[in-house]
């Protein structure tokens, strides 16, 4: 039986390395002086002021799109109706929450919208698919590990309930207590199936 | 003022998180959004907890901001006439 | 019905500013629900526990069985959590998934629950991942969609950031809106499989289509010409004769941008006259439970042959027209669309028909 999408690109960011399709393209040296993710920004080039606004979570799913589409010819302009996100993680926001729960003490209250934007999980979907343009599906899920098998089958319902998706980034990303877990893919519906 | 100035730039570079810029990057009398800095709405709302949070400034509805934050100068104005703090 | 439970609240939960809102009271049992060997749920899963069982009662089906999946649908949880304690067990609580297992766990349900956290759609995605997996899973013949909700100072103190608080009732589609109120709820649908050669029961509700799109335009703020909206009204309605559609029970939570951006959507999908309405007057916008207790409701109101009025509007005025019912009414109609909008540009749309013996 034919597969009914391929894997064009993976890339993986640990607290420790970055990899992409399985190789290594830059390990987090004590030398560094700015934070590992701002370290990742530099040196893959990418340039999106935006990003220094993010929280955490979403520079890290910034990050993780950034590396699968960088080979890929893709439309940059228009809005791609057949492209779609679909990821998931453990901690949700926790990581930004607890840093807006600061703006809000008691003896120091005064909370922050900037910061408040970015306590929802699914906004990493929505700051990739405003970088890249991306108004197919966008979905977030909450389970407690990378559930692969549930992955594999939301993507398979997702190609089959829309017969026009051809396109889908999805994976984990999870950022809790400076830990980072991103192990995201990109994937393309195998015409032939 | 200038003092008030350049400390407000500071500050609206810390609080908006825009990274790499320096003070003497913002030109006090460009629009602050629209074209120069390309602020955002949430930027906006950002800037009223700083008049708050900074200067004491309560603003009693979001759109009072959209004359206050003309640019950094008008802004240095308002802050000079209202400061409570 | 016709009243509102929305009210004033000063000082409450140590916010410093007022806020509108429809809460629970603090006594209700349904808030302080334990298991069975006593142990303590938290205000969230209480709720929703609550919400499950008048469901699988109503149903008579069992929940502990493997053909049963849980999806939870909500935005934030047990947040309140982070502020409530330092204690290390106490903030578990405030991962999603741990709710959603105790949840679950409640009903001895043997599957992984599913929790659905795509901001203000969540009841809707919920429901329509909940349709995928009985469409293409063979495994499950129920799937129980829980949307539940609590509010917290993190909450509101957050949108009152935002400036995005009414200071008074909410008033959908008006001229004269000026922002959303928050609400607590807890709502639950079970959905089953059916064939197409078995004859359903008159009155079942139906989901005949959903789809999720992306605005790709901004984090916090609706695409103004309502593109994501309209690609997934396009998604679900084509193919279907949108003259049996009685209501759009649209999202509605009486922002500026979001009433208006409804109404841009609504009038290029040529749908501008099918009657509108909005219960966010009623409970105010429940966040994650929204898209499964506004289904219910509207599923009940066409049950019934009615379409509920979107209370809270008196002056209809958007950036296109639209036909909001003011006045509860009755409809020959017999499908709604539901229409959901979030943070992140993420828009919802699902419909359903009724099932009637002709």
């Amino acid at each position: 039986m034919e597969q009914l999408f391929d894997i064009i690109a993976t890339c993986r960011i640990s607290d420790k390395e970055v990899l992409v399709n399985q190789e290594s393209i830059l390990h987090h040296g004590q030398e560094n002086e700015q934070d590992w993710l701002s370290t990742i920004y530099h040196h893959i080039g990418l340039q999106y002021p935006k990003f220094f606004k993010m929280d955490r979570l979403c520079k890290a799913g910034i990050l993780g799109a950034e590396l699968l589409l960088k080979d890929y010819t893709y439309d940059h302009e228009t809005v791609k109706e057949d492209w779609g996100i679909i990821l998931m993680n453990a901690a949700s926001s926790l990581d930004n929450d607890r840093h807006y729960q600061e703006t809000i003490s008691e003896d120091n209250y005064y909370p922050s919208p900037a910061v408040f934007v970015y306590t929802l999980a699914n906004i990493v979907t929505g700051e990739i698919a405003i970088r890249h343009k991306i108004g197919g599906e966008s979905s977030f899920y909450v389970m407690p590990d990378f559930d692969e098998e549930l992955m594999r089958e939301l993507l398979v319902q997702a190609f089959n309930a829309d017969p026009k998706l051809t396109h889908i980034l999805y994976g984990w990303a999870n950022v809790d207590h400076d830990l980072y877990d991103v192990r995201m893919f990109f994937c393309r519906r195998n015409m032939k199936a | 003022m200038e003092e008030l100035i350049y400390k407000l730039k500071e500050e609206i570079i810390d609080v908006l998180n825009l990274e790499g810029m320096k003070p003497e990057d913002i030109d006090e009398n460009a629009p602050l959004f629209g074209e120069g800095l390309g602020l955002d709405s949430i930027d906006a709302l950002e800037l009223i907890v700083l008049l708050e949070k900074n200067y004491g400034i309560k603003l009693k509805n979001a759109n009072e901001g959209k004359e206050i934050f003309k640019s950094v100068r008008v802004m240095a104005d308002y802050i000079n006439e209202h400061k409570t703090k | 019905m016709g009243e509102s439970h929305l009210q004033s609240y000063s000082g409450y939960w140590g916010i410093p500013e007022p806020f509108f809102a429809s809460l629970f009271d603090e006594n209700d049992i349904d808030l302080h629900r334990s298991s069975s060997q006593g142990q303590a749920y938290r205000r969230f899963e209480s709720i929703a526990i609550t919400a499950a069982e008048s469901a699988f009662q109503r149903a008579e089906i069992n929940p502990d069985s493997k053909n049963v999946l849980f999806i939870i649908s909500t935005t934030k949880g047990n947040v309140e959590q982070l502020e409530k304690s330092q204690n290390p067990d106490s903030q578990c609580d405030a991962y999603l998934w741990h709710s959603a297992q105790r949840i679950a766990g409640h009903f001895h349900n043997p599957n992984t629950p599913i929790v659905v956290s795509n901001a203000c759609i969540s009841g809707c995605a919920a429901q329509l991942t909940a349709f995928n997996m009985l469409q293409y899973n063979d495994l499950y013949k129920h799937v129980i969609v829980i949307g539940a909700e609590v509010l917290s100072k993190f909450i509101i103190s957050g949108f009152q950031s935002f400036k995005a608080l009414s200071p008074e009732r909410c008033k959908p589609f008006d001229a004269n809106r000026c922002g959303l109120n928050l609400g607590e709820a807890a709502a639950a649908i079970i959905y089953s499989k059916s064939s197409e050669t078995e004859s359903l029961p008159d009155d079942t509700i139906i989901m005949e289509a959903g789809a999720v799109c992306n605005d790709a335009n901004h984090i916090s703020g609706p695409s103004r010409t309502g593109e994501g909206l309209l690609r997934a009204i396009h998604k679900v309605t084509k193919d279907f004769d949108t003259k049996r559609i009685a209501f759009i029970n649209a999202h509605g939570t009486a922002t500026l941008y979001n009433d208006d951006m409804e109404s841009v959507a609504i009038n290029r999908a040529g749908l501008q006259d099918i009657p509108v309405n909005s219960l966010k007057g009623y409970y105010g916008h429940t966040l994650g439970a929204a898209g499964v207790m506004e289904v219910i409701l509207s599923s009940i109101a066409l049950q019934n042959h009615n379409v509920l009025s979107s209370l809270g509007t008196e002056n209809p005025g958007t950036a296109m027209p639209l036909n909001v019912c003011m006045r509860n009414s009755n409809t020959n109609g017999d499908a709604f669309l539901k229409l959901i909008s979030g943070f992140g540009g993420s828009n919802a749309a699902l419909l359903f028909t009724l099932n009637q013996q002709r």
